[in-house]
């Protein structure tokens, strides 16, 4: 390819002009990065007390942690459930909203509302909403005493964080599926309609196949976002409690760098939540470089 | 749509009617709760019907709280990192798709790299690095033996220390290393015509000219897209803010809001609760609203 | 039908449109149509962009609802059916295939939502695909395939289900002139072995002349003539036709009877006539005669020349209106710049100055034995 006539031949101006971003991402990510790696291989004081060299120590330290592996359980248990959850609700709200329906335009403007809500915000709310004693579900409390307590009952709290982090992140996914959907070109729907199909299986035979790529993207990208924005819900709905129930890592690396002041510990699984989403980001780079994409 | 099938029309409708109450339920249920008194709200926990002390508790947040300083400092941060990311991306995009260069491709793929990582997962030790922004230059001399060099020169080895920490700074400049926006404007980029540049060429016009007289204008709605879609995440990012900043007057609203829930015990107060998350909210919904073609434009370029 | 010829049997329907109007909100697309085609007729239905001809074959296939009147398939009622239960398929403008499913599955698609079972299925798209050259592509993905070849299989998912009508929306219009043209001659020995009665929807007079029994030319959701192309082509029903079908179009000029004498707008005479009143007159550009020498017949200034080796197209001024004339290559005309024409009356349409519809009078001997 003749490249030569459709860029510019500079050796210092491109240089400039990516400097800034550059020299932001190596301090502000790849040091970072570096770091915790590095640490995790250090046994690093607080407050500048110096660090020695520890080899696999801390890896060892944190590997036979059972607190860690229950962590690890409930983050990869909360990836699965809430980013299933957060895709499938969207996913369902976008093939409604797709139909010429009169309520598709009120839900496609204010099903992305959440986008301007922050998720300790929500949070909050929802703490209020599911609260045992002032909440929507107290009825039920006088009814059925300690039917519904997430501050008692692990698997209560789990439900209030799912039922948080669906809400939040209903715009991103919604619009990218509709998108989707509405990218499919009508003639195709009719095509379907044409070889004898209704509505209810074209949805199934021609409307899902075909935003496969949309899905499978909004899936991926959930895996990350469940697990880093889980951190503002579990603050402000569950504390990671009741009894640890809701510690996700994120929040157990949290509480041991900033309230318990283990570095080591911190970035040593750190590391370890890194290795498993470079390993997430991989397995989504080898599975979209196979052709789900169709051309038109 | 094709047929005139009515069943599915209603259950479609019915669907999105349920998708909406979801997503307004909560919100409404902030407006009641806020407009109750405390003790109003402890004797009949949650209610639907709203009261009359809306802007008792309004006033409690102006009074009583630091959430309108906070509010200026999530402006601050939210605009912030909105306009560096623009400018930064728009750079640096048109460095890798525009120039003629051996790095290019390396560069964009380790700006892109940084989405794989969110700042949330890395947290524990950026902000060791906002602690001392020259840390990992330090590292790098004495790493590589350059720091003996400039002792032997200079008398002493290159040590500085800047902590950005509880400040403006530190709570935007970490959010800019991320490559979305690189992304998202190389992207537009590699859409418009080839033909356009050439003219342009053909025209005279270089580098510069190029990009004020050419790019610029035809990025507008990008540019749009990418503003709303960091002001709001900058608006709303709990965890960093949460612990890059340790004094009341420098923390963001989000945090200060989270920071009105006490520790333990009694029942929060929460119709000042939701009283200041309305506050919170307002700027970030309202953007919504005004500028959400550029919202939902910039959530499916993102996707690309 | 031949039956020998292919395995697919069609029973072919007629279609009735009785008063069937469209209108979307307040904007009247088909004011009014009432037209039949015949059972196993091929149809065309030509018009401009806009003229409603898409809107009328989506209502056919029932993916637009008519908003008054009835349509009838062999004289049943079919205007509230979906478009499954009216038996008819449908080609259409983009093939608009399944890029998810291999041809074979593309084109047996209706068979399985249909119910049937997947031996059948096979031997069927076998068959089909056998008729249509495309036995070596069933496993392929239509993304895989050359648009002529994405043309084929959509045709091929249209006929395996023996439809006793088939609908074509411009299918021929994303390919090139070549492709075109070998599709035209496939599509209708096609339909002289399979029969269905067949509407095709297109805005290319070539696709018309060439491949419709009858053709349906509207205008505005009106029908301006609905007849075979050689009678549209002789005997045009208004100047609308008459300027829409031919290559290049008819000359239309203003013209003037006096109740002896038919004159241009500037006097000059083109010949007798014994009506009064005000006409557009109208000359095919091959019926025009270029006399001998320059004298007699009617002054026309050359504006340009145009040689397309087989003939040339010479553009002229004739009363102040631009009309074309076409005449055998390097034939009589030399590089003149002005030219003297005459109008052969048996050759001229005349048309209603105001109306633009075909006076019925008629006018020479082209139009009244349509030659």
């Amino acid at each position: 390819m003749f490249l030569g006539s459709t860029m510019f031949r500079h050796r210092w101006l491109p240089i400039f002009l990516v400097a800034p971003l550059a020299v932001l991402v190596f301090l502000f990510f790849y040091a970072p990065v570096f770091q915790a790696f590095y640490w995790s291989f250090f046994l690093e004081r607080p407050f500048g007390g110096g660090s020695e060299y520890v080899g696999w120590d801390n890896f060892a330290r944190v590997l036979s942690d059972p607190e860690f592996w229950k962590a690890s359980g409930r983050t990869v248990l909360f990836m699965a459930t809430a980013s299933s959850l957060a895709v499938l609700v969207p996913l369902i709200l976008a093939i409604a909203a797709d139909r010429a329906v009169r309520m598709s335009l009120p839900a496609r403007n204010i099903l992305v509302w959440p986008k301007g809500i922050a998720g300790a915000s929500i949070g909050l709310v929802f703490s209020f909403v599911f609260n045992p004693f002032v909440g929507v579900l107290a009825p039920l409390n006088s009814l059925f005493p300690g039917i519904w307590n997430p501050s008692f009952d692990g698997f209560d709290a789990y439900i209030s964080l799912i039922v948080a982090h669906v809400w939040g992140n209903i715009p991103f996914n919604f619009v990218i599926l509709l998108a989707g959907l509405r990218a499919i070109p009508h003639t195709i729907i009719q095509a379907g309609a044409m070889d004898g199909a209704g509505p209810w299986r074209r949805i199934l035979d021609v409307q899902l196949p075909l935003i496969m790529p949309q899905l499978f993207l909004t899936l991926v990208l959930e895996f990350t976002e469940s697990v880093t924005s889980a951190f503002a819900l579990i603050d402000t709905i569950t504390k990671g409690g009741p009894g640890g129930a809701t510690t996700l890592l994120v929040y157990k690396i949290y509480l041991d760098g900033f309230s318990s002041y283990d570095l080591s510990g911190a970035s040593t699984q750190t590391a370890i939540l890194m290795v498993f989403f470079i390993l997430v980001a991989t397995l989504q780079f080898v599975l979209l470089g196979r052709h789900i994409n169709y051309e038109r | 749509m094709v047929e005139n099938a009515r069943s599915i029309n209603i259950v479609a409708s019915l669907i999105l009617l349920v998708g909406i109450i979801y997503i307004l339920g909560p919100l409404y249920l902030t407006l009641t709760t806020a407009s109750h008194s405390y003790e109003f709200m402890l004797q009949n926990g949650l209610v639907w019907s709203p009261g009359d002390e809306f802007f008792v508790n309004i006033r409690r947040i102006f009074t009583e709280t630091s959430i309108p300083r906070q509010m200026i400092n999530s402006l601050i941060v939210a605009l912030g990192d909105a306009i560096a990311t623009c400018v930064l991306s728009f750079l640096s995009a048109y460095a890798i798709v525009y120039f003629r260069t051996r790095w290019a491709g390396v560069v964009f793929a380790l700006i892109l790299a940084t989405v794989i990582l969110p700042l949330d997962m890395r947290f524990v030790t950026t902000y060791q690095v906002a602690s001392n922004v020259f840390s990992p230059i330090n590292a790098l001399l004495d790493a590589t033996g350059l720091n003996d060099l400039i002792a032997a020169l200079f008398g002493a080895p290159f040590h500085m220390e800047w902590s950005i920490l509880n400040t403006h700074a530190g709570l935007v400049i970490p959010l800019l290393a991320h490559g979305m926006g690189t992304f998202l404007f190389r992207q537009f980029f590699l859409t418009l015509p080839r033909d356009l540049f050439k003219a342009a060429r053909m025209d005279g016009a270089g580098p510069i000219r190029f990009l004020v007289d050419i790019l610029l204008p035809l990025s507008r709605s990008t540019f749009a897209s990418l503003f709303v879609l960091t002001f709001l995440s900058g608006w709303t990012q709990y965890l960093w803010p949460l612990v890059a900043s340790s004094t009341a007057d420098m923390q963001t609203a989000v945090v200060g809001l989270a920071r009105l829930v006490p520790d333990e015990g009694a029942v929060p107060d929460y119709p000042l609760i939701m009283a200041g998350a309305i506050l919170v909210s307002i700027v970030p919904l309202s953007m919504i609203a005004l500028l959400q073609r550029y919202l939902v434009q910039g959530l499916i370029l993102s996707e690309k | 039908m031949n039956a020998v010829d292919t395995a697919i049997h069609v029973a072919a329907k007629s279609i009735r449109l009785a008063d069937v109007t469209k209108a979307y909100g307040k904007v009247n697309v088909i004011p009014s149509l009432d037209i039949e085609f015949r059972s196993g007729e091929f149809t065309v239905i030509l018009g401009p962009s806009g003229c409603g001809k898409s809107t009328l074959l989506q209502m056919i296939a029932g993916l637009e609802r008519v908003t008054n009147g009835k349509i009838l398939f062999g004289g049943k009622e079919v205007q509230d059916l979906e478009p499954k239960q009216r038996g008819c398929a449908m080609v259409f403008q983009n093939y608009a295939l399944y890029p998810h499913m291999t041809v074979a599955e593309n084109m047996s698609y209706s068979l399985k939502v249909a119910g049937m079972t997947k031996p059948e299925r096979q031997a069927r798209v076998k068959i089909v695909a056998g008729m249509l050259g495309l036995g070596d592509y069933l496993d392929r993905k239509p993304g895989q395939l050359s648009g002529g070849q994405r043309q084929r299989v959509a045709i091929g998912r249209a006929i395996i289900r023996e439809p006793g009508v088939l609908l074509f929306d411009e299918p021929l219009s994303n390919l090139d002139a070549q492709l075109r043209h070998d599709t035209r001659i496939e599509l209708a020995d096609l339909h002289r072995r399979i029969g269905a009665t067949t509407v095709f929807v297109t805005h290319d007079q070539v696709e018309a002349m060439t491949l419709a029994d009858r053709i349906l030319i509207l205008n505005k959701g009106q029908v301006e003539q609905f007849d075979t192309p050689k009678a549209i082509y002789h005997r045009p029903a208004s100047v609308f036709v008459a300027k829409f079908i031919g290559s290049p179009p008819m000359n239309i000029l203003p013209a003037q009877g006096d109740g002896s004498v038919l004159r241009l707008s500037d006097g000059q005479v083109v010949g007798e006539y014994g009506l009064k009143g005000d006409f557009q007159l109208g000359i095919r550009p091959e019926n025009v005669v270029v006399e001998q020498g320059m004298s007699g017949g009617l002054a026309a200034p050359v504006r340009f020349r145009e040689d397309l080796g087989s003939h040339s197209i010479i553009s002229v001024d004739i009363a102040g209106t631009p009309v074309r004339i076409a005449t055998p290559f390097g034939g009589v005309v030399p590089d003149y710049t002005r030219l003297a024409v005459t109008f052969p009356m048996k050759a001229l349409h005349l048309f209603d100055g105001q109306t633009g519809k075909a006076i019925p009078e008629g006018f020479g001997v082209a139009s009244k034995d349509g030659k």
